[in-house]
């Protein structure tokens, strides 16, 4: 059984890549959040007295599930927000923003040129991965965010192994290609990289 | 991110040979986790008030964890103490039927001996209520000129 600490541990360590990763399936931080707190509670709910070596891939699936939900309420709750569109005017709030609008620049020992061009860069891979259908972001995500081998990214996604593979594949090049839509290779990638994609 | 240049400028996707999709899906990891080191670095940058969110639900999980197990501690000493008792138990069920047969025993003696007891009692007191009402006085029967009178006559 885990104890109090190692499970804080355990949550202080995946935390924010959780909150970053729900917040680009989701796209609202405040749902994302929300999302995350859920998740980590039925953790601690369900699966406390499990050893915390099994506690990355429990609460990876769990994650994954709060996040289904979260959309199947959403879609619920879109047909009846679109329904009473119908009888309204546009929303402001609903346009696209920019995520180099939203980019913070920190004070580091780097240059400054350096700072911002990897934020730049950061910006535009969270973007494309937001860009990307679930299915291949969730690979992505799992495989190599969250450093899952194979064989536990599939039982996650109930999928097979070949599969994982393939929606990894196609995920790096949909982001490859679509940074390189973005112009990436000026913010100091180079272009062999995209030419795969 | 210049290592991008150096290790990726080579390849096109024609004519992919074995050696080539090998060398194709490390290329492929290579650039994923180059993007997932810079994924991480992009997150540890949360806006205060994410930071402290993610805090308050962390914090949430661990005192719900640290709440339960302390009652399981406490549920567990009470299982023990029903263990001791079962154990006591286990023994006295051991040797159930005889002492069962023997509590039957005890039960029944102890009911006779009260039973003849209220019966002894009671006798005398008839015996008492006997004298007590005779036309002869209780003296009269300790006599034991009055028995050789009561054989004559």
């Amino acid at each position: 059984m885990a104890t109090s600490k190692e499970l804080s541990d355990f949550l202080a360590s995946v935390e924010r890549r959780a909150f970053k990763q729900t917040a680009y399936a989701v796209r609202d931080d405040h749902a994302a959040l929300d999302i995350v707190q859920d998740s980590m509670m039925k953790l601690a709910e369900k699966y406390g007295d499990h050893a915390v070596t099994e506690f990355p891939m429990l609460f990876q699936r769990i994650l994954q599930n709060t996040m289904r939900d979260f959309w199947r309420r959403q879609k619920v709750r879109n047909l009846w927000t679109t329904l009473l569109s119908s009888f309204g005017g546009n929303d402001a709030d609903n346009e696209e923003r920019d995520p180099l609008e939203t980019i913070d620049v920190e004070d580091d020992s780097e240059e400054p040129s350096a700072v911002l061009a990897k934020n730049q860069t950061i910006a535009l891979i969270e973007l494309a991965l937001q860009k990307l259908p679930l299915r291949q972001r969730e690979a992505f995500v799992l495989r190599y965010w969250e450093e899952m081998d194979v064989a536990e990214t599939a039982k996650i996604m109930g999928c097979s192994d070949g599969s994982v593979k393939t929606h990894c594949s196609r995920a790096v090049r949909a982001l490859a290609k679509e940074l390189k839509k973005q112009g990436l290779e000026k913010l100091g990638l180079s272009d062999a990289m995209y030419q795969k994609s | 991110m210049s290592w991008y240049r150096d290790n990726m400028t080579h390849k096109k996707n024609d004519d992919l040979s074995a050696d080539d999709i090998v060398a194709d899906e490390m290329v492929e990891q290579q650039i994923a986790r180059h993007m997932a080191d810079l994924l991480n670095d992009g997150a540890q940058r949360l806006m205060p008030h994410q930071e402290q969110r993610l805090l308050l639900a962390r914090d949430a999980a661990v005192s719900y964890l640290a709440e339960r197990q302390a009652q399981l501690q406490y549920g567990n000493g009470h299982v023990r103490q029903g263990n001791v008792l079962r154990w006591f138990g286990d023994r006295f069920g051991q040797q159930h039927r005889m002492t069962s047969a023997a509590l039957v025993i005890l039960v029944m003696l102890l009911t006779l001996f009260a039973v003849q007891q209220f019966e002894w009692n009671s006798n005398l007191e008839n015996s008492d209520a006997f004298l007590l009402a005779s036309d002869l006085p209780p003296e009269a029967y300790a006599d034991k000129g009055f028995d050789a009178w009561l054989d004559t006559n």
